[in-house]
């Protein structure tokens, strides 16, 4: 496939792709739109199907009983959403919903495994995806045990900012409140003191990167080691 | 539900709740105040911070001010500075 062709392609684990072995995987890719809200996976049910998401954010969440559950990992272009497929597993206890609408390439589970069957380098790219997905949530680990509620929140805000091209993200205080298992209100704050610090502006519904750099110094060393092995085993993320 | 909005004053400044949440009644708004306080004490005396200076003041949709919550008020009553 020429290079303009690929460029074309949102979606990073695919773009990074070999056009060979992209084109195994083609014939079983559909294009789908997921809303804000739509559930790609419950907790316990047999997975059948992936998303290579191509816009928007994924959340998984590992769910509490009686609660929301708090989120553990973030999927968007960067990465697919069904991941114990690759690892033998029909099923996880976890949950995986979109947390900001968009669109992805979606594929039949038992299409998935025929085309790794048959392909190494897919295999190759999804398992080094596995990894890095390994470290992200260890990193959200060091981070929840470690972090202030602002620190925390400005990993956040730097991980959905790779996620997608432009300045603004589109988030409510609840649906962060829920992500990060604090109180709204502190949310709120948390919110005032990055606006305060000049790293960020945030009206209704809205928060606009506006000091890129100055907000991953803030944050820490709980950002980046991750997004670097993503650069490292599979490519750019934005 | 009827919405609730639930600002920060630490006078003369005060943060405005844009967004509010969901709650069924007046009680469940101050339980939730309690709840937030309780919690943003926490991170405050990890950091050595104190915020006895704050209130929550929560108003409905109409912007009435249906309660109030001293920060001071959440801490248990040992502690509580006279």
């Amino acid at each position: 496939m020429p290079q303009a062709e690929r460029d074309g392609i949102e979606n990073r684990l695919l773009r990074s792709l070999g056009s060979d072995d992209y084109a195994l995987l083609e014939p079983y890719l559909t294009a789908v739109e997921l809303p804000k809200g739509h559930v790609l996976f419950e907790p316990g049910a047999p997975l059948r199907e992936a998303h290579f998401i191509t816009s928007g954010l994924s959340s998984i969440i590992a769910a509490l009983s009686g609660s929301q559950g708090v989120e553990i990992g973030l999927t968007g272009r960067d990465g697919m959403v069904g991941l114990p497929l690759l690892l033998d597993c029909d099923r996880t206890p976890h949950r995986a919903f979109m947390q900001v609408e968009g669109r992805a390439l979606r594929i039949a589970a038992e299409d998935l495994q025929r085309v790794i069957d048959s392909s190494a380098p897919l295999r190759k790219l999804l398992l080094r995806y596995v990894h890095v997905l390994a470290i992200q949530t260890a990193y959200t680990a060091l981070s929840n045990a470690m972090d202030t509620i602002e620190e925390r929140l400005a990993r956040w805000l730097l991980m959905s900012h790779d996620r997608q091209d432009d300045d603004e993200i589109a988030l409510t205080h609840e649906f962060l409140s829920l992500m990060m298992g604090v109180r709204r209100p502190s949310v709120t704050i948390a919110l005032h003191s990055l606006e305060g610090l000049g790293f960020i502006k945030a009206t209704r519904g809205l928060v606009t990167i506006r000091k890129r750099a100055e907000l991953e110094e803030f944050a820490g060393s709980a950002y980046g080691t991750a997004e670097a092995e993503f650069a490292r085993l599979i490519g750019p993320i934005r | 539900m009827p919405r609730f909005y639930m600002h920060i004053e630490d006078w003369p400044d005060r943060i405005e709740d844009l967004e509010g949440s969901e709650l069924p009644d007046h009680e469940a708004a101050r339980r939730e105040v309690l709840s937030a306080a309780r919690q943003l004490w926490a991170a405050a005396i990890l950091d050595g911070r104190d915020l006895s200076g704050r209130s929550f003041i929560v108003t409905d949709e109409t912007g009435n001010v249906v309660l109030t919550m001293a920060f001071k008020e959440a801490l248990p009553p040992g502690l509580i500075p006279d």
